[in-house]
């Protein structure tokens, strides 16, 4: 895979625009350029392209993802394959497991069936723009010490899942986590450890029914 | 997937322009994609309508509701005045896919879905849905499939809304080479009734743009049944809707879902709720009535009694 | 003789998965994540007919699509030259790799494949008739029977019984489905072979690829650092392990080669399905006295001697855990057109124990007895004894135990309970200690992780023996060159690893307390005793030992479920699990453990079902869309008691977790509707037909 890097065609006019007006006209000459700008993006907006390499530019957790890539690769694909961007993964491609959650505006979607494309001028968060400056948030501190991981491929889903569940219901119910959480899937079991750790990061106690009995004691 | 082209639609006209004859409308994509990844369908461009002005909103304004077909299922989930006039629409949405498909799912792009068989879906049979000479299903593995049909294919329309909306009464709007046509959610699902190729009414760079459903102080409700308890295709459903006067119901609706290529209806069953107050007998005749021309295959006999036990817990659910 | 410190603060404790933060914060590299400097995408051409000839296969087309840089035939189908037969859909024909996952798309549809279809056969019933089409030419499709018995004559014993049932049971093929699929990202250079590998064994993918690529073993590194599951059925490169290898060469470029989830239901393994029919028989003291079993069912075209517990055949261990004087035993192996099965989570056992503890209910209802104590009056095993009675009183099993269908419906609830046994134990792991003078540790051993939490029991077994903490510790597995483990499987790495640690680190003490002079160098003094060492760090290498595991566990499970009779939707309310499985290391990972095999253990009661289609003889449902996982809405209350027996030393509980539960749950449905389903998975439309309520037509 070569390194994405690209020129976006768009902002270089824009660029030479502005150069050519010079800087004591940039700021007069602003204005009829957002009006040019428009006009131009409306025009381009209904181009044809592909089926061939397309610059596209995501925004992966606040920050520009500049790409080539054919029309038909995923946004999933994007991420594992043309960029260092490998939290989410890839389960089942086919929107039937969760693990490639990621969120769009703040909703999660699956990113395997979403064209990179397609997901270009929206606010796209992975697992990996999660923590801030290195320190973990909350939902991921819960994991962690509620143990909601065991091989943890369907961790960064999950984790995303209850994030945007958190975001938008900050004190849910353990059915309304069912009926949100319930798009992503998990093989090892984590479930019940996964809902202890959903339940913490919203600041609602749990308990779990676990003891360890020395044998000893039984009759 | 086969490569394609791409474009984005700012109108209806330039969308059915650059569809052309071959190409595919990307709305939310779900279906779409996955058809495509197993190259069931290649098309040569796909056109992004989800730019397309006027599609996206629910409004009531008008007296008659419209909702948009780029309105999300989320979005139909997530409304509070869904919940409270529709309740049986908003039931069936928060029941569609998971909440990662909600959010991207539209509600044109719900109706419009293909059939899930798994001969159909699969990549290597080549079913006589998509062409091919034989229905396997009909000697094979029938146990998601239909009761009632008028062909020989046997799979089903799984559509949670289109079931809801039939029982509102629901009119589909579709955008047809400039024109605007409308129809009935039974219209709209007629041809998959006889051809077996067909899943519903749309030709060509046909575009649906809006669902009305209309003012009638109608009480609805909406079951499903699955192998699991979430994110699970409904083994069989069941959408009714009827005003219900001091007790008594009229002009009440029922539909079944997962069972036939449409939305199944039967007239004698609905009739049969004319002027009644809903009580167990009434129901379990209405659903005799519903279920009276049911055809079991070898694996899917077992639909009929969990289809006479939704419509029976969907209508009493109006009574409440 | 070492034993286990008395003092544990960190083994047996609540410490938190040392790996953790790298998984939730998607850091964890596995070898999916990989991207090694120009690497390439691969993928594999399968047949897409279930048994056909091969005429022609024709790749260079595939050479020809941008982007490809590599082409290479399955091993298999090379050495097979002209005479190549395609037994199953699915079987691997080809490899491409390119510099992305379209080119290599585009590049199969190009390869020419051409073959003259045969005659097949997909399901066990088809193939075992006389007439069927055979999967192997030079034998029939049902192998000849193996058969154990024990006692003069059996007839004479039944006619002993004051009670005799009979009953068929059923279990399907059951898939793995570990959510990373198979695969790995295989590196061939001039000075050897990386493979990052997903695996349960590095050095099994070792020895392996290291024969499919003809290089020596000792050029070959695995590196497992994280991977995404196994269930048994991660041993060994696969085929394709070796095909992405020789893509390697080929392309001079490292080969990222993953199934995918249609890949990943066909070839992979799978645990062989069950038609089990039994006639058991007590006396009239309530003592199983005779019993009888004549067992088929298909490992795919894996056919091969039945054997009791492992890969390859598809036998059961029967009679289970019970001591029967009187019994004879007959299973037989069935090929058909269809992926071969591979060891999986407890093989052999969860459908063994479906079919016992249901047909045990079944005579403990003739003869009027609890079920329970019908249990405990035949149960050899003391430890499995007192756990059927601890674990009774928790789940309130006599309040709850109503004759069968007694519980008014529509909605009827019922409960069950059945019990599991298991090896375990472990032995030859060695690992490496390297201590520095700042005092920073790490702790190296060639073991895995499956997510089952081998890191964490090292640092915290290092932890206790060195009074330091987890967080101090930096443990490494899942590298050949690394000191050698053994593949994580049969619920034997705890038992394998921790003694070694256990040497490792005892070992490790001795040397830094005789080279610093410090006599305790644990805990305060750690700091102050590196600190002495010189500018070499000491690495001290340990191996396991006796004494400090064993093996032989039992386990029993209740199950609580709720039936809609109108629907014949299965809902499990509650599951009780009592689990013995020696010292405890780590609390938390054990609970998950159990939880899992549990959760497993649903799946296989009420969803998972592998269909094949006998016209077109493909698999119907390779995807979670119809072949369904247990999902978090489907997940019970789940007690978990576990017995602490830290005088048998460590043992191992991952595969007992999972042997009972779908016995329980069946058994809990048979109580509840006063009908039993003989068949799992328990769908509505099994328990609606056991009701009478189906009605089905030709």
């Amino acid at each position: 895979m070569s390194d994405p890097a690209t020129p976006d065609g768009f902002s270089v006019s824009r660029r030479s625009f502005l150069k050519s007006f010079g800087a004591s006209a940039a700021v007069a000459a602003t204005a009829q350029l957002e009006s040019v700008a428009q006009e131009l993006q409306k025009a381009n907006a209904e181009n044809v392209v592909g089926p061939g390499t397309v610059p596209i530019t995501l925004n992966v957790n606040g920050k520009p993802l500049k790409l080539e890539v054919e029309p038909r690769v995923t946004l999933l694909e994007a991420l594992r394959n043309h960029s260092p961007l490998t939290g989410s993964k890839e389960v089942c491609d086919r929107a039937t497991c969760g693990a490639c959650t990621v969120l769009i505006d703040n909703e999660p979607i699956y990113s395997c069936s979403k064209l990179a494309i397609d997901s270009q001028g929206k606010a796209i968060t992975t697992i990996e723009g999660l923590s801030q400056d290195g320190k973990l948030s909350k939902v991921q501190e819960a994991f962690i010490s509620e143990d909601a991981l065991m091989c943890g491929y369907c961790t960064p889903g999950f984790v995303m899942s209850v994030t945007a569940l958190l975001r938008r219901v900050p004190q849910p119910s353990a059915d309304e986590v069912r009926h949100s959480c319930s798009g992503n899937l998990c093989r090892c079991g984590t479930y019940p450890r996964i809902m202890h750790a959903a339940m913490k990061a919203a600041g609602v106690a749990s308990t779990s029914k676990t003891e360890v009995i020395p044998y000893a004691k039984l009759a | 997937m086969k490569s394609f082209q791409y474009a984005n639609a700012l109108s209806t006209g330039s969308a059915r322009d650059l569809v052309g004859k071959d190409g595919a409308y990307l709305a939310g994509g779900n279906d779409l994609l996955a058809m495509m990844k197993e190259y069931l369908v290649t098309p040569p461009i796909l056109v992004n309508i989800k730019s397309l002005p006027g599609m996206d909103k629910i409004d009531s304004s008008g007296g008659a509701w419209t909702i948009g077909s780029l309105v999300t299922v989320a979005q139909l989930e997530d409304s509070p005045v869904v919940k409270q006039t529709f309740p049986g629409l908003q039931q069936a949405a928060a029941e569609v896919g998971s909440r990662q498909i909600r959010n991207v799912a539209t509600v044109g792009g719900n109706l419009a879905q293909h059939s899930r068989c798994w001969y159909f879906r699969h990549r290597d049979v080549p079913c006589l849905k998509k062409g091919g000479d034989i229905c396997y299903a009909r000697r094979g593995e029938n146990k998601y499939h239909s009761l009632f049909t008028g062909n020989s294919c046997i799979s089903p329309v799984v559509s949670n809304l289109a079931v809801a909306l039939a029982a509102l009464n629901a009119t589909v709007v579709i955008q047809r080479g400039g024109q605007t046509v409308k129809m009935s959610i039974p219209d709209f699902y007629a041809p998959a009734w006889s051809n077996p190729q067909s899943h519903n009414a749309l030709e060509g760079t046909d575009l649906i743009s809006h669902v009305e459903i209309p003012a009638e102080s109608r009480r609805s409700a909406y079951i499903q049944m699955s192998e699991k308890s979430v994110f699970d295709w409904a083994l069989v459903s069941c959408a009714a809707s009827a005003k219900v006067d001091g007790g008594r119901l009229s002009q009440a609706r029922i539909f079944l879902g997962a069972v036939s290529p449409v939305p199944y209806e039967a007239k004698a069953a609905n009739d049969s709720l004319e002027g009644k107050t809903l009580d167990e007998a009434a129901a379990n005749q209405a659903a005799d009535l519903l279920l009276a021309k049911a055809h079991p295959h070898e694996h899917n006999g077992y639909k009929i009694p969990i289809a006479r036990t939704l419509i029976r817990r969907t209508l009493m659910q109006l009574n409440a | 003789m070492p034993s286990w410190p008395e003092e544990r603060k960190y083994i047996g404790s609540h410490a938190t998965r040392i790996d953790a933060p790298a998984k939730v914060s998607g850091a964890a590299k596995y070898p999916s994540d990989v991207q090694p400097q120009n690497w390439l995408y691969g993928m594999i051409l399968r047949s897409k007919w279930a048994k056909a000839k091969v005429t022609k296969i024709n790749l260079d087309p595939a050479l020809k699509v941008p982007g490809i840089k590599a082409a290479v035939l399955a091993p298999a189908v090379s050495e097979r030259g002209n005479d190549v037969t395609l037994r199953y859909y699915g079987e691997e024909i080809a490899g491409v790799a390119g510099t992305s996952k379209q080119a290599c798309l585009d590049a199969l549809r190009a390869i020419e494949v051409e073959a003259n279809e045969l005659p097949y056969v997909v399901r066990e019933d088809d193939a075992k008739a006389d007439d069927a089409a055979r999967v192997w030419d030079e034998a029939p499709n049902l192998s000849r029977a193996n058969v154990r018995q024990q006692g003069d004559d059996l007839d004479k014993a039944f006619g002993e019984c004051a009670a005799v049932v009979e009953g068929f049971f059923t279990t399907p093929v059951q898939i793995h489905h570990p959510l990373e699929t198979h695969g790995n990202t295989v590196s061939v250079t001039d000075d050897g072979v990386t493979c990052w590998a997903s695996t349960q064994g590095i050095t099994s993918v070792q020895q392996d690829l290291a024969t499919g690529l003809k290089v020596p073993q000792n050029q070959v590194r695995v590196i497992t650092e994280f991977m995404g599951g196994g269930f048994g059925a991660k041993f060994g490169p696969g085929v394709e392990g070796v095909i992405a290898g020789l893509l390697s060469k080929q392309a001079r470029a490292p080969v990222k080669l993953m199934l995918t989830r249609f890949d990943q239901a066909l070839a992979v393994g799978n645990r062989p399905s069950s038609f089990q029919k039994m006639k058991l028989g007590a006396t009239s003291d309530g003592k199983l006295h005779a019993f009888s079993m004549d067992n088929y069912g298909t490992a795919g075209i894996g056919a091969g001697a039945s054997s009791a517990g492992g890969g390859g055949g598809a036998g059961l261990r029967a009679p289970y855990i019970y001591h029967i004087p009187n019994f004879r035993v007959s299973q037989q192996t069935v090929a058909v057109n269809a992926g071969s099965s591979r060891s999986f989570r407890a093989p052999g056992c969860p459908p063994a124990s479906f079919g016992m503890e249901g047909i045990m209910d079944e005579l403990a209802v003739k003869m009027g007895i609890d079920p329970l104590e019908f249990r405990i009056n035949n149960d050899p095993f003391e430890i499995r004894q007192k756990e059927y009675k601890f674990g009774a009183e928790k789940f309130g099993w006599k309040e709850k135990y109503k004759k069968p269908g007694s519980s008014p419906g529509p909605i009827k609830t019922g409960v069950g309970l059945a019990c599991a046994s298991w090896g375990g134990g472990g032995q030859g792991t060695q690992a490496e200690a390297e201590i520095h003078s700042d005092g920073s540790i790490e702790i190296r051993c060639g073991t895995q992780d499956l997510g089952t939490g081998t890191k964490t029991l090292i640092a915290l077994i290092a932890s206790d023996l060195l009074g330091l903490t987890p967080d101090q510790i930096t443990v490494r597995v899942g590298d050949t060159q690394y000191p050698p483990s053994g593949g994580s499987g049969g619920s034997t790495t705890a038992a394998s690893v921790s003694p070694a640690i256990y040497d490792t680190c005892t070992k490790a003490l001795a040397e830094l307390q005789q080279q610093s002079g410090v006599a305790d160098a644990r805990g305060a003094n750690w700091k102050d005793a590196c600190k002495k060492l010189g500018p070499n760090p000491l690495v001290v290498h340990g191996r396991w030992q006796q004494g400090l595991s064993s093996s032989n566990t039992g386990g029993v499970q209740f199950a609580e479920v709720e039936v809609d009779t109108d629907t014949g939707f299965v809902k499990v309310k509650k599951v009780v699990v009592v689990q013995d499985g020696g010292l405890i290391v780590s609390k938390l990972t054990c609970e998950s453990q159990l939880n899992g095999g549990v959760i497993m253990g649903i799946g296989y009661a009420l969803y998972e079902e592998r269909y094949m289609d006998k016209t077109s003889g493909v698999l119907l449902n390779p995807n979670f869309e119809t072949y369904k996982l247990t999902g978090l809405a489907d997940v019970p209350e789940i007690e978990v008691y576990f017995l602490d027996m830290p005088e048998r030393g460590v043992i191992g509980i991952g595969e007992p977790a999972t042997i009972p539960t779908a016995a329980a749950i069946g058994n809990a449905v048979a109580n509840a509707l006063g009908v039993r389903v003989y068949s799992i998975p328990i769908t509505p439309q099994r328990v609606l037909a056991a009701l009478g309520k189906d009605k089905a037509s030709a």
